[in-house]
């Protein structure tokens, strides 16, 4: 009996120091943290509502803006998002419902990110050799002189 | 008469009193830190049960959403690809992504019978210009890059503090709150489609615009992307053009051999592009 008693004591410490480690481990670990797997569920909670989506689409342009988006949408850069020239309609229509201008790139540049003939794009996409098209220096020249961005003709 | 020694072996020592305990001695005092923690290990799993049992109830959470009812993958024309850098512009403002920090970008692969020629202005973010190789180029491609959202994935087995993981409905994503930075995941991807945040120092990746996708919009680069190269698609809705197009084209994903299974899936991709 005398033995048994050490045993017991010792048994009495490993129980303590169990119980100190899940009571500490309650507060630490997170409440949802496990409930699907080995993460943070509330974090996919989080992340559906990081921020509101700041590109909404061309119907949603066109909602204000829709002389130009019918035009748009007849002409040969029907599948060209405005929001690719326009930036975001979230940074153009703030969330407090302020209007900031959204930025007009009227630079050869704009056009030439797509339309400049260069390695790598697929050759039935239209492009023009920028040195053949124009002649003297490119800065001079701005393609919407005659081309119109939102129904472009070749 | 031999004298019968019926005395016992002489006692040493007197049986030891039993000593009076102390008003408060060890033995008490593990009794009741024992009692305690019992007590408190009833109260926190009660506690834990009682809210998993809560947050299980009310699990959409104000959002009618349900991510059982969806599974992702994404599929890549790599044809159609003309290198505008739009995604990577739209990537950029929608998720806010650092300067000099991609979660998509575009590769262009310039490549003749001996050599191959890849380069990656920016990232792409700036559309590309002429380029220039010292050898014949037989063809010339682009191929955007993002995270492939792999089934099997390296990085979410790396982590050590459980702040990666892959949700339901199939997405690959990082808790800001638990990464510790480590950047272990950074390495373990093997398609670098991972980087340590300058700003909040902790691993960032594409989340498949986790806060569109759930609202029932297209990711921002799919959005904005003029060609139809990129596509977002769920596999658990039948008529789904990228669930068709997976089952009856000749789809093929990045480092196969890997058998990370990535769910970003590629149309006209050549043996060159890693």
């Amino acid at each position: 009996m005398e033995h048994a008693r050490h045993v017991f004591r010792v048994a009495l410490v490993l129980g303590a120091v169990v119980a100190a480690v899940m009571v500490t481990r309650g507060f630490l670990v997170p409440k949802s943290y496990g409930m699907y797997g080995p993460y943070r569920y509330d974090n996919v909670v989080e992340q559906m509502n990081v921020r509101l989506p700041l590109h909404r689409g061309a119907a949603a342009c066109g909602e204000c803006h829709d002389d130009q988006a019918k035009k748009r949408a007849a002409g040969g850069h029907k599948n060209v998002s405005c929001e690719i020239c326009h930036g975001p309609l979230g940074l153009h229509v703030k969330e407090d419902g302020s209007v900031e201008a959204p930025p007009v790139d009227r630079s050869y540049l704009l056009c030439a990110r797509c339309h400049r003939k260069i390695d790598g794009r697929p050759a039935r996409f239209p492009q023009v050799v920028l040195e053949q098209h124009v002649s003297g220096p490119l800065e001079g020249h701005a393609c919407l002189g005659c081309h119109d961005p939102h129904s472009p003709k070749p | 008469m031999a004298p019968t020694s019926t005395t016992s072996l002489p006692v040493l020592q007197p049986e030891p009193a039993t000593p009076t305990p102390p008003e408060y001695g060890r033995r008490q005092f593990l009794a009741d830190v024992m009692r305690l923690s019992g007590g408190a290990l009833v109260f926190i799993a009660g506690g834990t049960v009682a809210d998993a049992l809560a947050a299980v109830a009310e699990k959409p959470r104000g959002e009618a959403y349900s991510w059982d009812e969806h599974l992702y993958a994404y599929l890549i024309d790599t044809s159609k690809c003309i290198g505008c850098g739009s995604c990577v512009r739209a990537c950029a403002a929608e998720n806010k992504v650092p300067d000099g920090f991609y979660r998509t970008w575009i590769e262009r692969y310039v490549i003749g019978m001996e050599q191959t020629h890849v380069d990656s202005p920016n990232g792409g973010k700036d559309g590309f210009g002429p380029v220039q190789v010292g050898f014949t180029a037989t063809k010339s491609f682009f191929v955007p890059k993002m995270c492939n959202h792999c089934r099997a994935t390296p990085c979410v087995q790396v982590c050590p503090v459980g702040a990666s993981y892959r949700t339901k409905d199939g997405v690959v994503m990082v808790d800001a709150e638990r990464c510790i930075g480590c950047a272990y995941c950074v390495q373990a991807c093997p398609f670098g489609s991972r980087f340590i945040s300058p700003v909040t120092h902790t691993a960032e990746k594409c989340t498949w615009c986790y806060h569109r996708v759930t609202k029932g919009l297209k990711p921002a680069c799919v959005e904005v992307c003029p060609t139809g190269t990129r596509q977002f698609g769920d596999l658990k809705r039948e008529d789904d053009p990228v669930r068709l197009a997976i089952a009856r084209d000749r789809v093929e994903v990045l480092q196969g051999h890997l058998l990370t299974e990535p769910q970003c899936y590629y149309l006209h991709l050549d043996k060159e592009v890693r």
